[in-house]
């Protein structure tokens, strides 16, 4: 065992207080869950020491019906994140193995979309889902699938595509592989890491979507559970318990993901499968 | 593993490409805001409407009442209304004048259910145009004073009487004013109120001003009288001599709602709204109070929601049936329960259903009480930004006395601001 140096103190007491940056808030989050309703909201920062109570989880239950919202996040994420990764990564690898000039104009394309603020793609994209008689259907939310959720997750494909030495497929292609061979056989296996984490990135994106449910569905049967959830916000103070473990329910399914993708993560980058 | 994964997509996309089935287009489409507690309430009508045989309700919920704003504005400009939605008639005045609503005077007439003279006449004043019944209200509330009967006690003063005077009330304020543990910062203030013109207006009424010129037909607004201005003065010196209402800063890290919560504050002008919240209190006893009087007589603000109906409602007929259920007797018996609001039916507002004995408010019949001399400010269409002009003056008038001008050039400022905000400016 070696002793860390004073290079390894620093790295490891940057990520610590990088970590606890990111770590306050979900704690706050936790805390502030079980702090029992009908309180007057803390006038300082409450972490440990408090009362504590689960009625604010036993209230969320009988003020927002979650069963529906939680079964269509569900619905929505299986279905746009596989179909999301998909469409991305054949972009990606279709990006990446075009020659230069033409692979250089798809990933500009792909930045200039990235560019483009969502928020003005809103108004033509109700009005198309609207004359279809889409709306109030979870089909506009499944639809940024059909894009790979996110133009980002093309550039990274494609420049995770690109690092791949071209002879391995230069040697699939003298083997007889086909284009689509070559992205299942020779690039999908060894940027596993790469999918994992954008798979994690496009299930967060697409979990926590408020904006989509907000703006194509009216229907509360169809709402998700961050929309459904949303209806808290108008809480009062000794209310705001429930509100916080609402946001509690929310988050904990694309923490696990997170945490499961990390590790797996983790395992490639140590060469393990 | 594979096939189950297949199965579980197909069945997934067959789920999510389900739009409202045909058996759900008679559905009435209700848009309603508030809080959590509120949200329910309005779920339970329409469960106890379908369970009642009346057909489905879809509830287009939303959270905050300025989103419903945008979002019905949304839904008529695209042409896709909801067929009834509830709304407070200092907002209505834009969706009137814009032709947006129908009227509900001839259904109003031919209904077996709804009486016309069974609601507070008050409330249906707020919403009549021209002659003609446009909404029917909801709820009729109004402002009132919540005291902390603990710290009244306290300090021995007596809880406020029915014929209280603004001097009263600013000398109970100033008693029960304390910095307890002598750390040069007030611990408990006497009052709580927010600076806008609705909490001023009834204090003007009161003095015998005007807020405008005319009720009926507002052109500018009628604040520079010598008693409008008296009642002004009177309002802003509670911060700025008396002291008794919390600073600019105390106000913005804590809200008053929240400082009564707790017991730091003695006695809070607000409308019905806050009693859902103030039940949980368990460390004291309060209860509510009439405004206190100006002038001569007391007078209040009318504080009113109504169903409205727009004039391109699909299902107008459903719609109205749904009405009748909600504002009909057993519909606001229940939305009374989650005791948020004053029910616009008189008879559910005398009954246990509202003054519900035991639970707090004891009090509640001020609620009633004050129907009778209660007025409204004007609804027409452009009354929203009129409001908006007139607080941000009086918010800074209110709280940085040594930067805002003296009290009649802030009313010549609020004219200045808001003449061509009214018709015709």
């Amino acid at each position: 065992m070696v002793a860390p140096g004073r290079a390894g103190v620093v790295r490891t007491a940057a990520l610590v207080v990088v970590a606890a940056l990111f770590l306050a808030p979900l704690i706050l989050l936790l805390v502030g869950s079980f702090r029992p309703v009908g309180l007057p909201p803390p006038r300082v920062g409450e972490l440990l020491g408090g009362p504590w109570s689960l009625d604010s989880y036993r209230r969320l239950f009988e003020l927002v019906p979650l069963a529906a919202p939680a079964l269509n996040s569900l619905l929505v994420a299986a279905i746009t994140v596989p179909i999301g990764l998909l469409v991305a990564s054949w972009a990606g690898f279709a990006a990446a193995r075009l020659p230069s000039r033409q692979g250089a104009f798809l990933a500009a394309s792909a930045v200039i979309v990235l560019l483009i603020p969502v928020t003005s793609l809103f108004v033509g994209r109700l009005t198309i889902f609207r004359t279809a008689g889409l709306t109030d259907t979870l089909i506009p939310l499944i639809a940024t699938s059909l894009i790979g959720v996110s133009p980002a997750f093309v550039l990274v494909f494609a420049w995770s595509y690109r690092r791949l030495p071209s002879e391995l497929f230069d040697i699939a292609s003298e083997f007889g592989l086909s284009p689509l061979g070559m992205w299942w056989r020779v690039a999908l296996p060894l940027t596993r890491g790469v999918t994992a984490a954008i798979a994690a990135i496009a299930f967060v994106l697409t979990w926590n979507d408020y904006l989509g449910p907000l703006i194509y569905v009216s229907d509360q049967r169809r709402a998700t559970l961050p929309l459904a959830v949303g209806t808290l916000a108008a809480s009062d103070g000794p209310r705001q318990p429930i509100m916080l473990a609402g946001a509690v329910i929310v988050v904990v399914p694309a923490l696990a993901v997170a945490l499961v993708v990390m590790r797996r993560v983790s395992r490639v980058a140590e060469g393990r499968r | 593993m594979r096939r189950a994964l297949v199965a579980f997509v197909v069945v997934a996309l067959a789920a999510a490409c389900t739009a409202a089935g045909p058996q759900d287009r008679a559905e009435v489409r209700v848009m309603v805001a508030g809080d959590p507690e509120e949200l329910l309430a309005y779920r339970a009508v329409a469960d106890a409407y379908a369970a009642a045989g009346g057909g489905p309700v879809q509830l287009l919920e939303i959270e905050a009442r300025d989103a419903l704003i945008s979002r019905l504005s949304t839904a008529i400009a695209a042409g896709n209304p909801p067929d009834l939605f509830l709304l407070n008639y200092r907002y209505y005045g834009q969706f009137r004048e814009a032709g947006a609503l129908a009227s509900m005077q001839g259904r109003l007439d031919d209904s077996e259910s709804l009486d016309a003279d069974a609601f507070f006449p008050a409330a249906m004043e707020a919403f009549r145009d021209g002659g003609e019944q446009t909404c029917v209200p909801q709820n009729a509330a109004s402002l009132v004073l919540y005291y902390n009967a603990g710290l009244f006690a306290d300090a021995g003063i007596d809880t406020p009487p029915d014929d209280w005077t603004w001097d009263d009330m600013v000398a109970a304020a100033r008693t029960l004013t304390t910095d307890d543990d002598g750390d040069g910062t007030v611990d408990v203030y006497g009052l709580g109120v927010e600076p806008e013109i609705i909490r001023v207006a009834p204090f003007i009424w009161s003095g015998g001003g005007e807020v405008v010129n005319d009720d009926d037909d507002p052109r500018w607004l009628a604040m520079d009288s010598v008693k409008a201005a008296v009642a002004l003065q009177a309002f802003l010196e509670l911060r700025q001599f008396h002291g008794v209402v919390p600073t600019d800063e105390e106000a913005e890290s804590e809200d008053l709602e929240t400082r009564f919560l707790r017991g730091g504050l003695a006695m809070l002008m607000e409308s019905r709204k806050v009693v859902p919240t103030f039940r949980t209190i368990e460390g004291f006893d309060w209860d509510v109070a009439a405004l206190p009087r100006l002038g001569p007589e007391p007078v209040s603000i009318l504080h009113s929601d109504a169903y409205c109906m727009p004039v391109d409602a699909a299902h107008p007929d459903e719609a109205w049936r749904f009405l009748e259920f909600a504002l009909g007797p057993e519909g606001q018996a229940i939305t009374a329960g989650a005791g948020r609001t004053v029910p616009s039916l008189m008879s559910v507002a005398s009954s246990e259903a509202f003054l519900t004995p035991g639970a707090e408010p004891s009090n509640s019949q001020v609620f009633l009480d004050q129907l009778t001399s209660v007025r409204s400010v004007p609804n027409i269409a452009r009354w929203p930004e009129i409001e908006d002009a007139v607080n941000a003056l009086l918010e800074e008038a209110f709280y940085e006395p040594a930067i805002a001008p003296e009290t009649p050039e802030l009313i010549a400022a609020m004219q200045f601001a808001t003449d061509p905000l009214f018709p015709g400016g």
